[in-house]
């Protein structure tokens, strides 16, 4: 928002403080000035100053709502320009509400007998420091008021009109011509509008039509100001794709109750620029519901605690009349009970009220050298964050290089991944429409930049990446923490083996061991079918290991993907006890054991396991796989402690039914 | 031969020897079943009485003697023996330097700021990137029709409800309803836009967010915290200030902005002529926040802020293309020679 600093003072005029005050004071409050532009103005010099304006303040879109922070920061009236508009004021006919849904007020003045014209010099300069252009003068008039007051309005030519003015959900017109020629194609949907019995006048709250604009020849306006429901305007606006001064004021919340003042002003200046004696009134209200102000318990004592300063009584007192805020103490509490002023919608509980204080104490006030006191809570990090952070610093003292690639990929990248558990997660208006699914494996980021490394004559490639594959199962979108590493390297000759020395020697350092490889049930495209293997802890897959098909004149690159959410499961499942006291010897035996070739030795290891208890096994090894013909002859060797000889003989004979 | 003569040869024989089992042999000679001083010793019956205890006294000189000789040999040949074993124990070392791993310029800013809130008793987090309309907007107070969700351009999966987390807040609003207070808690993550990619936007960005639940906090505390992080990320000389700033999750409201470094305060192109660069937002968490996590707001209080990782760690590393980060232009370098001896 621009301000002409020369309008503030206008406004206050006791006003010592400079630009700069001012603008620091602004910043500081939540205004933050982005620019301030050396200006002239009616012949004098002044600045234009552009301010950011919080997203709750639209009465900030104002000079009149920036004048009063400034007026309550230094304590100054804020003097109101004086009017007085002379005419008897009828009752306006042929105008009405249909369908008032979304129209909370609207205050509209029939004028008879304008003149329009070109604006004066003053208004057009006015308005072109403001950027915009002059129309006439009664558009500028309308435009000055909305830059003034921050209430926007809107004028018609009766002349123009067939029958009555209505304010309606549009239902039947498909489209509109804006004032500036352009036409809009209409939803329908919940579009405010103003129209008469056979066409549309106006999108309310964004823009006018062509259909009933004001020109030279105007004799009769219909001047209207309105508040509507902000969040029908600002659905209306981004659905139509309508940005205009009107929408951007009217798709927040503004007050209904500020309302009266604005349009006054506006028809104090049509009469005073535009009117003639002969000039007649009429107007239409239309306020069903009377928005109030809520009445909040305020704790005089919590702004200094919110702020950790010291803040006194008499302090948010003055603070809170500076801004208008009416103060009724309520007896023997201690606490007041505060009427928020008009315009100040945003005041809707106790800790608004805290955020004036401090806002007008100065959050400059506040030190920041001061480091909180170390206060001790419960560490509730989860287990996966530390698995993670382990995960990558065991795989850079491993020599690899962590990289970043979008989670966002092409549909072909996730068709050649074997997306495990389901389907791939599709994003429905991603604007970048080469990526619109969510990776299922984080191998097509890493495939990606192993070309980019090789194109650019990089040596060492191998890395690593951590971050969340997603999938989606049974309409569950499920996600999970993948970690992933290539090794495409022409430095060093590389095999299967190396590969799985690499990512056991991470998963290793994560703390699990037992892990079993087995033919990959479920393959990737991109792997070498022949050498594409998964990786087990006790039973539970947690990754994959393979070589990718091969390419002509290049080394071999092996890939492998751990599901680290699987990873901590299998820890947590695993037993941590490192140390047993020992009164026995380890007995070993062995035994052997013939499996048909489909038979899972890992399933008899597990059953072998469960059979001894963890009590008495020391350690189990397979030490000889001898091939028969119709099947493998395992030789199983079993060490089992804290019991004597005979007993662990006695156990193994049971185990093994000897 | 005299006993005298017999230790010169001794000597001279031992000298020669240069192996345990020569010296060993030597012994025997000597002091043997057959040895020399086992055969004088017998012959001494042989000897008038007068001589005998004469010729006695001089063979024990000798085998002391000669005991001794031997003894010092064979101290010298082990002496020897292992010099030579440490010889061929001898191994060198290869120079070839290894090949260290980097982690990713966001994963170092991230780790630098997790150490630093972890110091303070932080605990780190982590939550889900797809999300639901209600945990990444709602529970933040910004309801459907909110004005301040223009600025956020949401990629969906379903919509309305199901997306991809536009600001990494949706954690925070999962960790307030997920624990009871106190907690202190911190958390980097990913969050998506719908923004067509190019050198300074992308879809995927990278925040770092905090929230804090305590029976008390303070704008204090939170500017104090704010700014030991910026010292800790930019050295003790930065510059940072605290505006009013309106987030609907939080009230009041702050903007912690840094002093450009570019311009130091007078304005230039990389501020946009302000002096100050925004590097966030915090502030005290909002009633309404704390109350659809079910947070008793008359025991509790808390602050959130968040900060955006990216331009940060472009600036660090230089890099002016933002979708470097995320792959293409990546590389590392290394310094082969740095570990040579
Ligand atoms: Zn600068």
């Amino acid at each position: 928002m621009k301000i002409l600093f020369s309008e503030i003072k206008k406004l206050v005029p006791d006003l010592k403080a400079d630009v700069s005050k001012v603008g620091n004071f602004l910043t500081m409050a939540g205004f933050m000035m982005e620019s301030l532009e050396e200006v002239r103005y009616l012949g004098k010099k002044d600045w234009l100053m552009g301010l950011e304006v919080r997203h709750n303040r639209p009465d900030c879109l104002s000079v009149l709502g920036i004048a009063r922070e400034v007026a309550a920061k230094w304590n100054k009236p804020l003097v109101l320009p004086e009017f007085r508009i002379k005419q008897k004021i009828g009752r306006a006919k042929n105008i009405s509400v249909k369908n008032g849904r979304f129209v909370k007020r609207i205050i509209a003045y029939r004028v008879t007998h304008v003149e329009n014209g070109p604006s004066p010099e003053w208004l057009r300069n006015f308005l072109a420091l403001y950027g915009m252009n002059s129309k006439s003068l009664l558009v500028d008039l309308s435009n000055f008021v909305m830059i003034v007051t921050g209430y926007p309005s809107h004028l018609l030519d009766e002349r123009k009109l067939e029958g009555d003015l209505v304010w309606d959900l549009n239902d039947k017109f498909s489209r509109i011509t804006t004032l500036d020629g352009t036409e809009i194609k209409l939803k329908k949907k919940n579009e405010i509008i103003l129209r008469d019995n056979k066409k549309i006048l106006a999108l309310a709250g964004l823009v006018g039509g062509k259909k009933a604009e004001i020109d030279e020849k105007t004799e009769t306006i219909i001047a209207e100001m309105a508040v509507y429901d902000s969040g029908a305007v600002h659905k209306n606006a981004s659905s139509l794709k309508i940005i205009t001064e009107a929408g951007n004021r009217l798709s927040k919340h503004l007050d209904p109750n500020g309302l009266p003042l604005a349009i006054n002003w506006l028809l104090a200046l049509i009469l005073e620029q535009a009117g003639s004696d002969q000039s007649q009134v009429e107007v239409f209200n239309y306020y069903p519901k009377k928005e109030n102000a809520p009445k909040i318990i305020f704790n005089p004592e919590k702004s200094k605690k919110f702020a950790g300063i010291p803040i006194s009584v008499s302090e948010n007192q003055k603070i809170l009349l500076s801004l208008g805020f009416k103060i009724r103490p309520i007896k023997n509490s201690g606490n007041w009970r505060i009427e928020p002023p008009i315009g100040r919608l945003d005041i809707q509980q106790e800790e608004d009220l805290i955020e004036e204080v401090i806002r007008f104490k100065g959050f400059e006030k506040i030190p920041f050298n001061e480091i909180p006191k170390l206060t001790v809570t419960k560490d509730i990090t989860p287990k996966i964050v530390r698995l993670v952070d382990s995960a990558r610093e065991s795989l850079k003292t491993l020599g690899l290089d962590e990289i970043l690639s979008c989670a966002l990929v092409s549909k072909e990248a996730n068709r050649q991944m074997a997306c495990i558990e389901g389907e791939p997660v599709l994003t429905l208006n991603s604007v970048n429409e080469e990526f619109p699914e969510l990776r299922v494996s984080l191998a097509p980021g890493l495939l990606n930049q192993l070309k980019e490394w090789r194109k650019k004559n990089l040596k060492f490639c191998r890395f690593f990446e951590i971050g969340k594959i997603f999938c989606k199962v049974k309409g569950k979108y499920l996600e999970h923490n993948s970690l992933a590493l290539l090794w495409g390297d022409d430095e060093e000759k590389f095999s299967l083996n190396e590969m799985r020395k690499l990512t056991e020697k991470m998963l290793r350092s994560l703390g699990l061991s037992n892990l079993v490889y087995s033919p990959s049930s479920n393959k990737p495209q991109i792997a070498n079918p022949t050498v594409c293997f998964d990786i087990s802890v006790d039973d539970r897959p947690i990754g994959v290991l393979y070589k990718l098909l091969p390419e002509e004149n290049r080394p071999a690159v092996y890939l492998s993907e751990i599901n680290l959410n699987q990873v901590l499961r299998s820890l947590s499942h695993g037993t941590n006890e490192a140390v047993y006291e020992f009164k026995e010897k380890l007995v070993t035996l062995d035994v052997n054991r013939k499996l048909k070739k489909t038979e899972s030795i890992h399933r008899l290891i597990n059953n072998i396991v469960r059979k001894i208890g963890k009590k008495h096994l020391w350690n189990l090894e397979v030490k000889d796989a001898f091939p028969l013909k119709d099947g493998i002859k395992y030789t199983i060797s079993v060490s089992y402690r804290e019991l004597s000889d005979q007993k662990a003989k006695d156990l193994h004979a049971k185990v093994f039914g000897l | 031969m005299e006993y005298s003569q017999l230790i010169v040869k001794l000597e001279k024989d031992l000298k020669k020897v240069t192996e345990e089992s020569a010296r060993e042999k030597i012994w025997r000679q000597y002091f043997g079943r057959e040895g020399v001083i086992k055969k004088a010793l017998s012959g001494l019956g042989a000897l008038p009485q007068e001589k005998r205890k004469e010729r006695a006294i001089e063979i024990q000189k000798f085998q002391r003697e000669a005991q001794t000789l031997l003894d010092e040999k064979e101290k010298e040949l082990k002496k020897t023996a292992f010099k030579e074993n440490l010889a061929s124990e001898r191994e060198s070392l290869d120079f070839e330097a290894p090949k260290i791993g980097h982690l990713h310029p966001l994963t170092e800013t991230i780790k630098l700021i997790n150490d630093f809130f972890r110091e303070q008793g932080y605990s780190i987090m982590e939550g889900p990137e797809i999300e639901t309309d209600e945990y990444c907007l709602q529970r933040l107070n910004v309801p459907i029709d909110h004005p301040a969700r223009d600025m956020q351009d949401t990629i969906y999966i379903e919509e309305p409800n199901v997306l991809l987390r536009t600001q990494t807040s949706s954690i925070e609003a999962r960790i307030l309803e997920s624990f009871k207070p106190p907690f202190k808690t911190a958390f980097p993550g990913k969050a998506y836009r719908n923004e067509k990619v190019n050198r300074s936007n992308h879809f995927m960005f990278h925040q770092y967010q905090g929230v804090v639940v305590l029976p008390e906090v303070s704008l204090k505390d939170l500017f104090g915290t704010f700014s030991a992080l910026f010292q800790r990320l930019y050295g003790p000389s930065v510059k940072v200030r605290y505006r009013n700033k309106y987030y609907p999750e939080v009230e009041p409201g702050v903007g912690p902005d840094m002093q450009c470094f570019n311009c130091r305060g007078k304005g230039c192109r990389l501020c946009k002529g302000v002096g100050w660069i925004e590097m966030g937002g915090a502030g005290i968490i909002h009633p309404n926040v704390l109350k659809m996590a079910g947070i008793d707001r008359n025991k509790w209080m808390g602050f959130a802020f968040g900060l955006g990782l990216d331009r940060w760690a472009m600036a660090k590393y230089k890099i002016t293309d933002i979708r470097t980060l995320m792959g293409g232009n990546l590389g590392y370098k290394y310094y082969e020679n740095e570990n040579s001896l």
